[in-house]
């Protein structure tokens, strides 16, 4: 683990430290007893800083830290989610059409590429309008459209180390496929695919919050950044401080992927 | 005769270790200086010392002199092209890969020697002319040999007029009627100029002749004429040097037993469109050792896939005399660490081989002491391993699994004579004692008479055409 941590620059430290920390507020939040993200108090709308409520409330008088608190762990476990698969899937792809027959990588870069050519907003919007306020069609949606970025990079790292000497001899001395992914495969993209998959985890959690703010994704009263966004929206005079936190908190989480990404792009 | 380059005193150190003693040298004209040494002894760091390209972790003292001027580095840097000019090591990485070789050149007389754009184009014409490229000069880096990329980078480090070339290895990993060509180049140069060739070659040595310095460790061996030095060697190391070229090897005892293990008739085999050779009939036993010979590009390695199964013949048949399993048929790459997984250490590499084929542990030790290698090897990554060591490494994994039919893919080319030398010498000692039949495929064809029981050479085999 700290092999890991002096491997990283500067840049990269900050956002590990900043999305831990986020995450750390996120899970600690509940257990100060701040756990009540969606009971409201109309009486208490916009109501000022207090010790029961350290960030004020919005417009219902829901306590705003537990909110964001929810919001935050909604956020980060769905952009995981959709990573992990989306990781996942366009590696497995990647691989398979770089070491099969050319049949089979034309059609998996035909797909690859009709997915590309639709914009990645439209597809997670045209997917989650099947079925508005579903987790899972939102999961779907963004893990759909970013496989492809694995499958396209892997797909182009691996096609030269397919026929590369160090793979054939391994083959030679009897080594099955897994064994190739995993000493020769693998460390050539590991690096690539890890900053895909903090840039991607940006991009996902960016995704849910546009479909949260043009009334397609999550419902309300879901606590959810995009959601919470709208929602204040018509208050932008009376409650300002109340509408910049989730964008605040959005704004720190993605900046804490793409920090986390590096310089390489 | 006036020196061109002198050096006094000269040393390069890293922060704790000389990495080259203090050496004092002058070149001049008309008498072309090589520098012998094998890798790592610091031949190539006195090639950046001249130029005042050292890594910024060297630091170097002492003086040079170009045409008897004392220069600090920036004014050395001053006279890069028009006075002195270096020839790379490997020409392919030296030059652009997308741009046609005579704009690479015609640059050199533009931007250095501040030509108009169209005189510089015909300038570049006639000067790839010189070196024998006319027929080549639209084309990319890729698409020509690597004798011809070597001449293109010759051309363009001497478009400048430079008077001092400083050629650094110049012919690597290059076959020998290409290593000639590139000789007689730079002979021509030392008519009007001054040349200090840097090689591990004592054939190019012998070939340049003027004067020789041997070095070693950093070290000064010896030095004095081509002559002297080659035929009456003083240094203990530059006379194995000397003895590791193939002409001075013994020959190998002939193969004795003979069980017939592979019948190959009428073999051909295509790349792409191109036939490479056709008609190849041939039958080879157990502990037998067959040379494959031919120069670069022309099938050998597909010629070695094709016996490995990797390629199925265009047509002809390979028959096997005895059941071989697959992992019994092994092969060794021309590029050592071309073939390892860099990710993790060696020692875990082998660890995985034990592992699949369910072998004891305690069959790396002696195979270790066998091929003189130290065990602490183990523990590091194939980059940080020299290539010598790295080959043999890689000759011991392939023991491991005590292979019948091995194929040897050039396996000396990029290693120092005398390693090359001793690598060779364990093929054949692993072909006759353990009764594995060995294709060593080279295009030194002075090494596999030595050592091959018979050898094929590719030109026979190949479609003559009709020069057009």
């Amino acid at each position: 683990m700290s092999r890991l941590f002096h491997a990283l620059t500067l840049g990269q430290r900050c956002g590990a430290l900043l999305l831990l920390s986020l995450l750390a507020a996120a899970w600690l939040v509940p257990l100060f007893g701040y756990n009540q993200p969606n009971v409201q108090h109309l009486s208490a709308a916009f109501a000022p800083i207090s010790a029961a409520q350290p960030l004020g409330a919005d417009q219902f008088g829901r306590d705003m830290l537990a909110r964001l608190a929810a919001a935050v762990r909604l956020s980060f476990g769905l952009s995981l989610l959709c990573v992990g698969s989306a990781a996942v899937f366009g590696i497995l792809l990647g691989v398979v059409a770089a070491w099969s027959q050319p049949w089979c990588d034309k059609l998996l870069n035909f797909i690859a590429n009709t997915v590309m050519a639709l914009p990645g907003l439209v597809l997670v919007l045209l997917i989650s309008g099947i079925a508005p306020g579903s987790f899972i069609m939102l999961y779907l949606g963004i893990a759909l459209t970013l496989w492809v970025e694995y499958f396209r990079v892997v797909r182009a790292t691996v096609q030269p180390l397919v026929h590369s000497p160090e793979i054939e001899c391994s083959r030679l001395l009897g080594f099955g496929r897994w064994y190739l992914f995993k000493r020769h495969i693998w460390p050539a993209i590991a690096s690539n695919v890890l900053t895909l998959a903090a840039f991607g985890a940006a991009t996902s959690i960016l995704m849910m919050a546009s479909t949260g703010f043009v009334y397609a994704g999550l419902k309300p009263p879901t606590a959810e950044l995009g959601l919470m966004i709208v929602e204040l929206f018509p208050y932008f005079a009376e409650a300002t401080w109340v509408l910049i936190q989730p964008l605040c908190v959005l704004v720190l989480m993605v900046l804490g992927f793409n920090l986390l990404a590096g310089q390489k792009a | 005769m006036s020196a061109l380059i002198t050096l006094d005193n000269v040393t390069v150190a890293a922060a704790d270790n000389v990495l080259v003693q203090p050496l004092s040298l002058s070149v001049n004209r008309g008498e072309p200086l090589t520098i012998l040494g094998e890798t790592g002894s610091g031949k190539s760091l006195l090639a950046q010392a001249i130029m005042g390209t050292l890594p910024a972790s060297l630091t170097m003292q002492g003086t040079v002199s170009i045409q008897q001027q004392p220069l600090d580095i920036a004014a050395r840097r001053q006279l890069w092209g028009k006075q002195i000019s270096m020839l790379p090591q490997e020409p392919w990485q030296a030059l652009d890969p997308v741009m046609p070789c005579e704009q690479q050149v015609s640059e050199v007389f533009r931007y250095v020697g501040n030509a108009a754009a169209a005189s510089a184009q015909l300038a570049a014409r006639a000067q790839l002319d010189q070196v024998g490229l006319s027929q080549v000069s639209r084309q990319l880096p890729q698409q020509l040999s690597g004798g011809m990329a070597q001449r293109v980078a010759f051309a363009a480090a001497t478009a400048a007029g430079a008077p001092i070339i400083i050629a650094d290895e110049p012919t690597k990993g290059l076959d020998t009627s290409q290593r000639d060509g590139i000789v007689q180049l730079l002979k021509s140069q030392t008519q009007h100029g001054g040349l200090l060739t840097i090689t591990h070659d004592v054939d190019v040595a012998r070939q340049l002749g003027g004067r020789i310095m041997v070095m070693r460790h950093g070290q000064l061996l010896e030095s004095g004429s081509a002559e002297q030095v080659l035929s009456q060697p003083q240094a203990e190391y530059t006379r194995a040097l000397i003895n590791a070229q193939p002409q001075f090897w013994p020959a190998a005892t002939p193969a004795t037993a003979q069980q017939p293990l592979l019948d190959v008739t009428d073999l051909a085999q295509h790349r792409g469109e191109q036939l490479l050779f056709q008609g190849l009939s041939f039958s080879l036993s157990a502990g037998e050792i067959l040379g494959v010979y031919g120069d670069s590009g022309c099938g050998k390695s597909t010629l070695g896939d094709t016996l490995l199964g990797l390629l199925p013949p265009a047509s002809g048949h390979i028959k096997w005399q005895q059941p071989l399993h697959r992992s019994q048929m092994l092969k060794l790459y021309q590029d050592p660490p071309a073939s390892f997984s860099t990710a993790v250490t060696i020692g875990t590499l082998l660890k995985d081989l034990l592992k699949r084929h369910k072998l004891a542990a305690s069959a790396i030790a002696p195979l270790l002491r066998q091929l003189n290698l130290d065990a602490a090897l183990l523990n590091r990554t194939a980059k940080d391993v020299s290539g010598g060591e790295l080959q043999r490494l890689a000759l011991l994994r392939t023991m491991l699994l005590s292979p019948k039919f091995l194929v040897a893919d050039e396996p000396s080319s990029r290693l120092d004579p005398i390693t090359a030398q001793q690598l060779t010498q364990l093929l054949v000692r692993l072909a006759r004692e353990q009764q594995c039949a060995l294709v060593l495929i080279s295009h030194d064809k002075i090494q596999l008479q030595k050592v091959c029981d018979q050898i094929i050479d590719l030109k026979d085999y190949q479609l003559r055409e009709v020069q057009a």
